[in-house]
């Protein structure tokens, strides 16, 4: 448990080593949150979505927290794919440098997270802060998870950008208050979570049902990217 | 271009084309993001004031595909710009060592880059062309050409000054705050707002508009604005390469 524990806190001071990049992890999200916040209802009207007001401006922030832990959880994976290997090799295991390098992962989410829900609560204020700010922190984490599939997979830095960037885009575009409202836009990860959201934005709490579709969607989000990562990290015989 | 640099650039395409992934992701993710645009838009009535001062009633679901071909062509060429240079300084510096001059190491990742964007531009309007005919096309490419290379531009900055990881979380968010929010005028009242002006999408943006709903070109501030910005940027993309690859 040490072991994951010392590795965890590693990987995540390796991630936040350039102050750059902490400076990008927390100016983004506050900075998207902020400029989304006036036009999203009028872009989910142009869609043909019925959301709006502070709806609009929450739905802002999940989006910021899910694309920025996307790329996070992506490169968590893919700029340290030959260490991980030797890591598992000299003894760690697999499964461990996964856990810990998705802990890390889901630390840098859980700041981003709180990021994009402070601008929203400054900027906007929201009706049920509670809500929105799991809601927020879920969207991050289902991308943490799909960022660290997608790395575990692609090695290129430049195509497994695109891809995280092609499945959020379908997912957002295709969400509750956006186009979608049936066939296939059920099926997006973050369709549950969105519902919670946009319903916390609009002071209102959401069914027991929808918290357990949204956690079961989280915990298969990291449990297949944990499979994954072991897959792709795991000993192989030559 | 000498025999080294042209041997260079071989390699540099070489490089890419060994990468079928990307080269799917280079056609798909233009061809998804446009005609969805389309598709999924409202043909609700926009009143919008084009760069020459002039209002026109259109739709939105023409100014979403209008403008995301520009946030697209950004986008992607913002973050090959990126990887480009970020795989560039980590292998010509060797190259440099090993007699190259710093421009003949350069220019390879410039064609590479410049490519790329072509390519990208190329699919966009091909898709494009499906469901809206611009006005003007000439504008219309100019304007979308200008967006690619001042986004490659600035993804190759983000490579050289603030590395991979910072850069990329850049490169996603800044084309669609720019082009994507501050620039559109599906949003604010039809034009963008005045804080916009200063932003790099604002002149390719407002030329694209121009090409798009205008068949008089009336867009040549904002095409000088734009022609600015790509200077400054292209000069700064070589000086931070050159010192970066050992010139002087």
């Amino acid at each position: 448990m040490s072991a994951i524990a010392v590795s965890g806190a590693d990987f995540l001071r390796e991630h936040l080593r350039a102050r750059l990049t902490l400076v990008m992890l927390i100016a983004i999200p506050a900075l998207f949150v902020i400029a989304s916040a006036s036009v999203l209802g009028e872009f989910a009207a142009a869609l043909g979505g019925s959301v709006g007001g502070d709806s609009a401006s929450a739905l802002g922030a999940g989006w910021a927290a899910a694309f920025l832990a996307g790329a996070l959880g992506f490169f968590q994976v893919a700029s340290s794919r030959e260490a991980d290997r030797r890591l598992a090799l000299a003894g760690m295991g697999a499964a461990r440098v996964a856990v810990a390098r998705i802990s890390a992962s889901i630390a840098l989410g859980l700041l981003i997270s709180t990021v994009a829900f402070l601008t929203l609560q400054l900027s906007a204020g929201v009706a049920h802060p509670a809500h929105a700010f799991a809601a927020i922190l879920i969207f991050a984490l289902i991308y943490v998870g799909i960022g660290t599939l997608v790395g575990s997979f692609v090695s290129g830095a430049l195509e497994g950008s695109l891809t995280v960037a092609f499945i959020f885009l379908i997912d957002a575009f295709s969400g509750p208050g956006m186009s979608g409202s049936g066939g296939v836009a059920q099926l997006m990860p973050t369709r549950k979570a969105a519902d919670v959201l946009i319903a916390a934005g609009a002071g209102r709490g959401s069914p027991a049902s929808d918290w357990i579709a949204v956690a079961l969607t989280t915990l298969g989000a990291l449990l297949l990217a944990a499979a994954a990562f072991w897959l792709s990290a795991r000993p192989r015989s030559t | 271009m000498n025999g080294r640099a042209s041997t260079a650039t071989r390699m540099g395409f070489r490089e890419q084309l060994r990468r079928p992934l990307l080269l799917v992701l280079l056609v798909a993710v233009p061809l998804l993001f446009i005609s969805w645009s389309f598709a999924i838009t409202e043909a609700t009535p926009r009143l919008i004031t084009l760069p020459g001062g002039e209002q026109l009633l259109t739709t939105m679901r023409e100014l979403h595909g209008a403008v995301m071909v520009p946030i697209t062509v950004g986008f992607l060429a913002g973050l090959i710009g990126l990887f480009v240079i970020r795989s560039a300084l980590e292998s010509d510096r060797r190259l440099v060592l090993a007699g190259y001059s710093p421009g003949e190491a350069i220019l390879p990742r410039i064609a590479v880059l410049v490519s790329a964007t072509l390519v990208v531009l190329a699919v966009s309007l091909a898709v494009t062309a499906i469901d809206f005919i611009p006005a003007s096309w000439g504008p219309f490419v100019a304007g979308n050409l200008l967006a690619g290379l001042i986004y490659g531009a600035i993804g190759a900055l983000a490579g050289a000054s603030i590395g991979r990881l910072g850069g990329a979380y850049l490169m996603f968010f800044l084309p669609m705050l720019d082009i994507g929010v501050a620039q559109n005028p599906m949003f604010f009242d039809g034009s963008p707002p005045g804080w916009a002006t200063a932003l790099p999408g604002y002149g390719p943006t407002r030329v694209i508009i121009d090409g798009a709903f205008s068949q008089s070109f009336g867009a040549i501030g904002p095409l000088v604005v734009a022609l600015l910005w790509l200077l400054g940027l292209s000069l700064a993309v070589l000086v931070l390469l050159r010192r970066s690859l050992g010139g002087h």
